[in-house]
Order: structure tokens, then C-alpha cells, then sequence
């Protein structure tokens, strides 16, 4: 509703009567046309989710109904594609919306938020609660400047996923310590079979990159507490390492052709097919097989030809830093009931509730324990890969410009066919910086 | 009442001759200027205001997830644009697409409205399916051909032989595209346009120069066309600029990616994707001028007569 | 002599045909595609192997379509009306009227008909969420009122200028003034061109994209398009091919309606509004 009263909210006084002018001229209208809202209890939460198969909305009514009728949650869905998601919490936080309670947020753009004052920091009485068994590198995700601004809700990670038909005839071992990229796409060059990954010009595609460098040794940006005086730390010898990777895999002929535009799906529909033999990707993948087999696109026991290990390593002995993903649960800096807000999160971060969301939506946990539950082992018989691999998952740069690295890397790296690790990484750097400077458009 | 009035008029020595007619002149422009006020202030709210508030942020660097960083930066936001490889990467693209679409788009409108003129078996129904694109909601169009084009669900590799041909991997071919889908949507506009033209040329030229034994190639050079310069220019100019400005198909197929941004993707993705204001502001400000720019190129470069559109002979 | 108008006749049936195939194809492939059920969606043929309404069911039970679908037809409905009013007012004046400022009406008018929109996007977000209109239906109508104006304008003043006048001086001669023969002879004899300026204004709301994917977020007062184009699958990463192929395909119907129904309308509108015949 377009209620006068929240003009009060602007601090400005010249915004302020500016607002109340234009306010004047469009009330009649307003007026006639906003009488469109729900009939809103005191103590209703709504919940922004990243849209799943329904997990979450179990979840919230599992909560209401918990809470003896002292909050209720409905959820409220935001695109698939995660830059969409930010864009769409961001205009909504920068108007200072009050009806965002709580945001299922992606790790990656937290210290933007926190930085500009969107999250309510949780307490260091109430912090314990979410982190207490919490696998640390979630935890890092959900920090910044050293205060809790988000709860880790689930976490996620990419694995190698393999075609054990294709490899033993390879005769590789996926598992073996020190299996590397060149390894893999040597091998699958010479058996005519692909390595799927998401190529696309996309976040996905940044995540590669990220998982890349940090598994060589490296760092996209160092002395990210600068803001936007951080050191791009690309162009290193890491940077090179990773850059030659790309090249070397775009160049070959595992190489899917549509790599350019490869996203998940695309890396798992290539991964069906008959030339698929290695793909990176996160774990959901394990229960899309089944609405594969299903819809009869693969054979009914596809599965058992399904392998997993974890993320290959760049430099050989150096082990991977894999992609490290999920989802936070934030709370708004503009919620009116903060204090259910805090409850609600501490219920649908729970142990159980966090068991109940990983067996219906395949998404992992951040809590560690549950691993070892054996209806979560039955289930997802990687289960300790997961967790290891999350344990071990290497974070994307944390800062309040992570859109600006992201996309920095994304034009400078795309496709994946023009990287050159003589060039490529020296100009990614360059780039990043120079828009951090406010030198260059992005 | 109104004797009265007139009565008092006359005795004045006021110099107006008519005096009921400028009472009543009065009148009628306070009831024209009340008329249009309404349609005039909307359009102004809408444009000039946010305009001028563009202007304003366009000398500021100024991000909105960093509020505390505002600071004025003069002209700086236009010189790192300008002097910028993006912008006139997007310049070219945008350029591109528009020659491209707009010249196809005028054979095959122009052949559309003969067909549709000349038309009797038929009539309505060609009529109406040439109404279906115009009608279409751009975003389903731009769908319709991605999927079409798709490499996992598309019929056009499987029809054409292409196998697993991507095409939206490859500058050339996203572009390829996308025109047609630009062309594909709008053709019915501008053949509608041409249409009309059409109508405007006197049908007693057409015979006079076909009793003379003119071909048909040479009337349609030398009396249908000549004769519909007008229409012509002002459909040519309604399409180029809404060339010009393409967002929507670019943001569903490609989003921009194997540079084939345009300028209208680009203000879009400064202001709201990257939330940087400042530059974005710069941005929007420099894409209507060159949209200011294309419209002075047409009407003072190629007489394209636009009183007939605006409405005041 | 008859051989060659058979002949013409043959030339304008294919015309014709050539011409429907052209405008059909996307239309009926979206069609086809929106009947494909589980894993015809990768079958890479126009046509489904077996057709199922499975699409059909998961958008109707969609909350972000239905709402969306929703508010698309309420903007759009409420748009269309206050332009047309506010340009039905703007264009008797202009065809009527003599009054100094016509010229720069119509001016400001033909500038808005070429104003980029998305150069509008950032300044109107900024203004609106000062206003508390981001995300609300009026934070979309009033953009949507501005940009329908000018070809609402053009269209009714073209029609306008059609009416006999002489009709509006008899009824004024007979005693009323201006403004009561405008609404008891004008406005019948104009219907006809302002249901002209409806449909266009209405296929402009109905369709407008950058706008409101920039001005809404939720289910409040997100429109179709910016759905469709949120539109997901079964999980995170898959994609909605087939639940976007059915709801383009609900959301084109009323399109194929109002075409079919007001085809000729649509054509004068359309030509009358930007070239005078």
C-alpha cells in the first residue's frame, strides 16, 4: 500500500517534500488503484525463496505451525537465475520495502547487502544458535566484517560426476588423489568423449573460473576489506593455471560444442547422452537423473553407471578447493517483526528442518552431523563427499563489488574458446580494477 | 446575460473589432488547454521530469548498494563511456541489427502491403494473420525462436540439417537471430504503414501509365513509389527508431552475451543490474540523444515530412 | 485472357499462402511446443509424439503465472481506459479547438511516440520507490497512460477530423454549449475510433516489457512478461521450456481474439493514427 506515513521513512528533507509533491499527483490514481492488498495478520512473515520443488514452502508451514499461531510464513518466489534474484531483492531492499522479512540469499552477494545496510545482523547472543554445528566455510559465507548477517540454511558444492562404462574404459580413476583436469580432459579427448561443464556467460561460468584459480593456489582479490581499493589478484600464476585449463579444455575435443552456452541443464542433458563421460555439477543432479530415467531419456539403471569424486586439481598434489554454494537466510533491516523474524529463522534453520529441505529438494546441508544420518546416506550415497567437499569449498571473493568481479570475469573470460593464460588473466585484472576505479564501464 | 455582456463590450473603446468572438475565443482556448492538460501533464511526469533527474545523477558517481560513496564527479561518467570499447561495441551491434532489420523489413512490408492491397480472394484472412505478430507479446516472440533455435529442442538444426549447430554460441549466427525475430515481429507494422501509402497513390496514374505500356517494375519505380516518398520516409524513421531501441528480444536470447549488447541492454544493465546510478543516469542520457540525433538525421537530412503525422497540416 | 487471370489467381492464393506460413510458424511451433508432455520437449521436431495438457495444468497451478496473468489484464484494462480518456479529451481539442500550445502538444506527443523507455527505467525506479509506487499497478499505469498517448492521440484526432461538424455547431446553435455538444454528439459519432485507440493502447500494455520488469517484484504487480521470462523449472537449474511455451500460448490467445474480431479496426487505427490517407 501506498501509505503516506512511510514518507516519514526518507531522511532527506528535500527528497522528501520532492516525494510528497509527486505524491499529491498521483494519490487520486493510487488511491483508486492499490486497494489490491492481502489481509495481512500482525505477525505475518513473508519469506523471498529461491524457487525450488516446494521444500521450502514445507518448511514454512512446518514453522507456522509450530509456532502456535504467533507468526505465520508465506513465501514469495524470485527467479531462477541468481543475478536475477539479487536484482530483484535489491531494488526492492533499496526502496525500503517492509515486506521482506526473511530472503533466502545467495553467498555471493551478502557482503554487498550488509554493506549497504539491507541485513539485520543477528546478535552475538542469538549468532550461536545458527553456526553451532555448522560446517565453517557456510559459516564464512554468512559473516561479514566479522558479524553474522545471514544463517546458513544449505550449502552446496560441485562434485565430479562420471560415467564409470566410459572411464574404466579410459583406464583412468576419477578417485585417485591427485586426478587432475588434464588428466580428465586428455583422457576424454582420446576416447572421443566430453567433459561437460557451464560454460555459459554466466554466473556459473564465474564459478568455474573462482573454483579454478582458488584450486591452483590463488586468489581473485586480495585485501577485500578495501572495498574498492581491493588488489585484483588475477593475473598470478594461478590465475595462468586456471586460464590454461579453459584454454586447453575449449580448444580439445571434449569439449561439448554448445560449451559456449552450456549452463547446468545443458551440462547434464550432455552428460546423458552417449558421448558423455566426466561433467562438474552440483548435486541436485542426483535426483534430476531420476525424472530422466522417468520421462525415459536414459535407461533405468542409468544410475548405476553413475560415479562421483571430488573436484579435480589444477596443479597435481595441491588438493581442489571445490565451488561453494547455497543458500543463507537473511533477515531484512526493514522487517517490522524482527524478533519473530529471528524465530522463524532459528526454526527453518534447524537441524531437522535443514534434513527434512535436503531429502525433498537434494539440496546439502550446512549442518555437519546430519551426514552421518543414515536415511541421508540411503539417499544420497555421496553423502560424505559432500560434506568434505563443502568443508573444503573455496569461497567467492567477498565483497560489496562482487557483481562488478563477476561480470569482470565473465566478459574477459567468454568464451571459453578466446582464453589465452598469457592474456586472459592480465586483462581480467585490469578490467576489474579499472571499473573499480570507476574508469570503465562494465 | 450574454445582451448584457455585449452591450458593455460595445460601449468600450476597446480597438478589438469582434468582440463576441474573442469572448468566445477565450473560452475556447481555456477549454482546449483544460482538454489537453491531462494527457499533456502525464506525459511530461513520465518523461521530462525523470529526464531532467537523469541529467542531474548523470554527474554524480553514485552506486545504490553504496550510498556513502556518492560523490560529484562533473562530466567524468560521459568521457569514460565515450572513450569506452563497450559503448561502441553496442553502437556497431545496435547499428547492425537496425540496418539489417529495417532493410529487410522494407522489401518484404513493401511486397506485404501490395499483396494486401491488391488482395481480393482472401482478403481478411491475410489480413488478420499479418496482425498476429504485431499483436504478440515480444517476449513470447523472442521465445518462439529461441527454442526454435535451440540445440536442445529446436526444429530448425533438425530441419535444416544442422545437427548440433548452437547458435547463439557464435556471434554472426545470435545475431542472424535475432533479426529474424526482430523482422519476423514487426514486418506487419511497417507493411501497414506502406499500406496506407499505398492507398495514397491515385489509381488514374497507374493506368495512364499502363495504357502507355509500362512493366510492371517500371510503374512500381516510376509512379507507385515516387508517389508514396512520404509514407515510405515516415515508416522507414517509426521502425529505425524502434530498431534503434530493441531491449526485449536481445534480454530473452541472448541477454547480451557474444556481444550482442545493444544500447538499450546496456542502460538497462548499468542502472539496474549493476544499481550504479551515476553512470547509468550517463547512459540513458547519451541513449536518447542518440535517438534525438536519428530523428534530426531523418527530418532535416531526408525531408521526412512529419506534419502529416503529427497531425497539423 | 481468362488463362492469365487464372493464372493471377493462382499467384495471389500462393501470395497468401506464403504469406500465413510466414506469420504462423512461430505461432503454431509455440503451440506445438506447449503440448508436448516429459520428454517430447528435446524431441527437436515441430510436433509432439504424444500431445499432453501437463503444461497447461502446471502454469494454471503456478501462483507467479496466475497472478501475473492477473495483473497484466488489470494494468493493461485500466491503462488503456485512462489513456484513451485523457487522449479523447487532447484530441478533440486538437481537431476542434483553436488554442495557442496545439503545436507544442502535438510536438511532445511525437517525441514520447520516439523516447527510448529504457532510458527511463533508472530515473523512474528512482522516483517511484521515493513514492512508495515501485511494485504497485499505478507504478506501471502511469507510464503506460503516457506512452499509449501519443498514437491514441493521433488515431482519435484522425477520426475526429472525420466527424460532420456541422452536426456539434447545430447542437450549439440550438442552445448547448461546447462541452455538452462534445458528450451528446461527438462522443457517439468517435466511438469507433476511441475502440481503435483501445486495442492499440491495450496490445501496448499487454506487451510492454522493460518497464515493468524494472517498476515490479512480486506477485503484487509483476505482469506477464517479466514472468514469463522468471519462469522456472522442476528445480533450481532446469529449464521451462514447456511451462513457458504454455503460458505464451494462454497469454497470446486474447491476442488472436481481439485480431480476429477487430482486424479491420485494427488496420485503420494503424494507418489512419501515423500516415492520413
Amino acid at each position: 500500500m501506498t501509505d503516506g506515513a512511510d514518507l516519514a521513512v526518507e531522511t532527506r528533507r528535500s527528497r522528501r517534500r520532492r516525494s510528497r509533491a509527486a505524491g499529491t499527483v498521483l494519490l487520486i490514481a493510487a488511491g483508486l488503484l492499490t486497494a489490491c492488498g492481502k489481509g495481512t495478520s500482525a505477525n505475518a512473515l513473508t519469506w523471498y525463496i529461491n524457487p525450488d520443488n516446494g521444500a521450502q514452502a514445507h518448511l514454512a508451514q512446518k514453522c507456522s505451525a509450530a509456532s502456535n499461531g504467533r507468526y505465520s510464513i508465506s513465501i514469495s518466489t524470485l527467479p531462477t537465475e541468481a543475478d536475477a534474484q539479487r536484482e530483484q531483492l535489491v531494488r526492492r531492499l533499496a526502496a525500503k520495502d517492509a515486506s521482506i522479512d526473511i530472503m533466502s540469499l545467495d553467498p555471493p552477494f551478502t557482503a554487498e547487502f550488509a554493506n549497504a545496510g539491507y541485513l539485520r545482523t543477528f546478535s552475538a547472543q542469538e549468532a550461536p544458535d545458527f553456526t553451532n554445528g555448522v560446517l565453517p566455510a557456510p559459516v564464512k559465507t554468512a559473516t561479514w566484517k566479522g558479524n553474522l548477517v545471514a544463517a546458513p540454511f544449505w550449502a552446496n558444492t560441485q562434485l565430479l560426476w562420471y560415467r564409470k562404462s566410459a572411464v574404466a574404459a579410459m583406464g583412468v580413476d576419477p578417485n585417485s588423489p591427485n586426478f587432475t583436469w588434464d588428466q580428465m580432459i586428455d583422457a576424454a579427448s582420446k576416447a572421443k568423449k566430453t567433459v561437460e561443464v557451464q560454460g555459459n556467460r554466466y554466473e556459473g561460468y564465474a564459478v568455474l573460473v573462482n573454483a579454478l584459480v582458488l584450486s591452483a593456489g590463488g586468489q581473485v582479490l586480495e585485501n577485500n576489506e578495501r572495498g574498492r581499493d581491493a588488489t585484483v589478484a588475477l593475473n598470478s600464476p594461478a590465475g595462468q593455471r586456471a586460464a590454461a585449463v579453459i584454454q586447453k579444455l575449449a580448444a580439445s575435443p571434449a569439449a561439448d560444442p554448445a560449451i559456449d552456452t552450456s549452463k547446468e541443464e545443458q551440462a547434464r542433458a550432455g552428460f546423458q547422452k552417449e558421448s558423455g563421460a566426466f561433467m562438474v555439477n552440483w548435486p541436485y543432479i542426483w535426483a534430476a537423473f531420476d525424472t530422466a530415467i522417468k520421462a525415459g531419456t536414459v535407461p533405468a539403471n542409468f544410475k548405476d553407471d553413475v560415479g562421483w569424486a571430488r573436484y579435480p586439481e589444477v596443479t597435481p598434489g595441491q588438493p581442489s578447493k571445490p565451488p561453494l554454494g547455497g543458500i543463507n537466510l537473511a533477515i531484512s533491516a526493514f522487517t517490522k517483526h524482527p524478533d519473530f523474524a529471528v524465530e522463524a529463522v532459528r526454526c527453518l534453520t534447524s537441524t531437522d528442518s535443514q534434513k527434512a529441505n535436503m531429502l525433498e529438494s537434494g539440496n546439502p546441508v550446512a549442518r555437519a552431523a546430519v551426514y552421518d544420518d543414515p536415511l541421508i546416506i540411503a539417499k544420497f550415497p555421496m553423502a560424505a563427499l559432500i560434506k568434505q567437499s563443502i568443508a573444503d569449498g573455496g569461497l567467492r571473493a567477498v565483497t560489496p563489488y562482487y557483481g562488478d568481479v563477476s561480470t569482470g570475469i565473465q566478459r574477459t573470460w567468454h568464451p571459453p574458446g578466446s582464453v589465452n593464460p598469457q592474456k586472459t588473466p592480465q586483462e581480467s585484472a585490469k578490467l576489474i580494477q579499472d571499473v573499480f576505479q570507476n574508469k570503465r564501464l562494465l | 446575460m450574454t445582451v448584457t455582456a455585449e452591450r458593455q463590450d460595445t460601449g468600450t473603446t476597446q480597438p478589438a473589432p469582434h468582440p463576441r468572438v474573442t469572448d468566445r475565443a477565450r473560452r475556447e482556448r481555456r477549454l482546449g488547454w483544460w482538454l489537453s492538460a491531462p494527457a499533456m501533464l502525464v506525459m511530461l511526469l513520465v518523461t521530462a521530469y525523470p529526464m531532467a533527474n537523469a541529467l542531474y545523477l548523470s554527474l554524480f558517481e553514485y552506486r545504490l548498494t553504496d550510498p556513502g560513496s556518492r560523490h560529484f564527479i562533473g562530466l567524468s561518467n560521459y568521457g569514460v563511456i565515450l572513450t569506452d570499447s563497450v559503448w561502441w561495441s553496442d553502437v556497431v551491434t545496435t547499428f547492425i541489427i537496425t540496418a539489417v532489420t529495417v532493410a529487410v523489413e522494407l522489401v518484404i512490408g513493401f511486397t506485404l502491403a501490395m499483396v494486401m492491397h491488391k488482395i481480393v480472394f482472401g482478403r481478411r484472412t491475410v489480413r488478420t494473420s499479418i496482425l498476429l505478430p504485431y499483436g504478440i507479446i515480444t517476449v513470447v516472440s523472442a521465445f518462439a525462436w529461441q527454442f526454435a533455435f535451440a540445440s536442445d529442442s529446436g526444429f530448425v538444426n533438425s530441419w535444416f540439417h544442422l545437427g548440433d549447430f548452437a547458435w547463439f554460441s557464435h556471434r554472426t549466427s545470435a545475431l542472424v537471430a535475432i533479426c529474424l525475430t526482430e523482422i519476423w515481429k514487426t514486418t506487419p507494422f511497417i507493411s501497414l504503414l506502406l499500406l496506407a501509402g499505398l492507398a495514397q497513390v491515385p489509381e488514374v496514374l497507374q493506368e495512364a501509365a499502363m495504357v502507355d505500356g509500362a512493366t510492371f517494375w517500371q510503374r512500381l519505380w516510376k509512379v507507385t513509389i515516387p508517389n508514396m516518398k512520404a509514407a515510405i520516409m515516415v515508416a522507414v524513421l517509426f521502425r529505425t527508431l524502434d530498431a534503434w531501441r530493441i531491449f526485449d528480444t536481445v534480454s530473452i536470447m541472448t541477454s547480451g552475451a557474444q556481444k550482442t549488447e545493444t544500447l538499450s541492454f546496456l542502460t538497462y544493465r548499468q542502472s539496474i543490474t549493476r544499481v550504479a546510478l551515476g553512470i547509468g543516469s550517463a547512459v540513458s542520457v547519451l541513449l536518447f540523444l542518440t535517438v534525438v540525433l536519428i530523428a534530426v538525421i531523418f527530418v532535416k537530412g531526408f525531408n521526412t515530412d512529419l506534419s502529416q503525422v503529427r497531425g497539423d497540416k | 485472357m481468362s488463362s492469365s487471370s487464372t493464372r493471377n489467381r493462382v499467384g495471389w492464393i500462393v501470395g497468401a499462402v506464403i504469406i500465413i506460413a510466414y506469420t504462423m510458424l512461430p505461432i503454431g511451433w509455440i503451440l506445438s511446443l506447449s503440448f508436448k508432455g516429459g520428454d517430447d520437449i528435446t524431441n527437436k521436431q515441430f510436433l509432439p509424439t504424444k500431445w499432453s495438457l501437463e503444461n497447461f495444468r502446471t502454469v494454471f497451478s503456478n501462483d507467479l503465472f496466475t497472478t501475473a496473468l492477473r495483473n497484466s489484464i488489470g494494468v493493461a484494462l485500466i491503462s488503456t481506459l485512462i489513456g484513451v480518456i485523457f487522449a479523447m479529451f487532447a484530441a478533440y481539442a486538437i481537431a476542434r479547438l483553436e488554442f495557442p500550445g496545439k503545436k507544442l502538444i502535438l510536438s511532445v506527443a511525437l517525441a514520447i511516440a520516439m523516447f527510448p523507455v529504457v532510458a527511463l527505467v533508472s530515473p523512474l525506479f528512482n522516483m517511484w520507490r521515493s513514492v512508495h509506487l515501485f511494485d504497485t499497478w499505478p507504478g506501471l499505469i502511469i507510464p503506460y497512460v503516457s506512452f499509449t498517448l501519443p498514437l491514441s492521440i493521433w488515431t482519435l484526432s484522425a477520426f475526429f477530423r472525420e466527424i460532420p461538424w456541422e452536426m456539434e455547431q447545430a447542437a450549439q446553435v440550438d442552445g448547448a454549449t461546447p462541452w455538452q455538444a462534445f458528450r451528446k454528439v461527438i462522443v457517439p459519432l468517435a466511438a469507433p475510433g476511441v475502440f481503435t485507440a483501445a486495442i492499440l493502447a491495450f496490445f501496448f500494455a499487454w506487451n510492454e516489457y522493460p518497464l515493468a520488469l524494472a517498476l515490479t517484484s512480486t506477485t503484487k504487480a509483476k505482469t506477464v512478461p517479466p514472468a514469463l521470462a522468471s519462469f522456472t523449472g522442476a528445480s533450481q537449474f532446469q529449464s521451462a521450456t514447456a511451462a513457458i511455451a504454455a503460458a505464451a500460448v494462454v497469454v497470446t490467445v486474447p491476442v488472436i481474439v481481439i485480431v480476429l474480431l477487430f482486424q479491420r479496426r485494427i488496420v485503420a487505427g494503424l494507418t489512419s493514427g501515423a500516415v492520413k490517407g
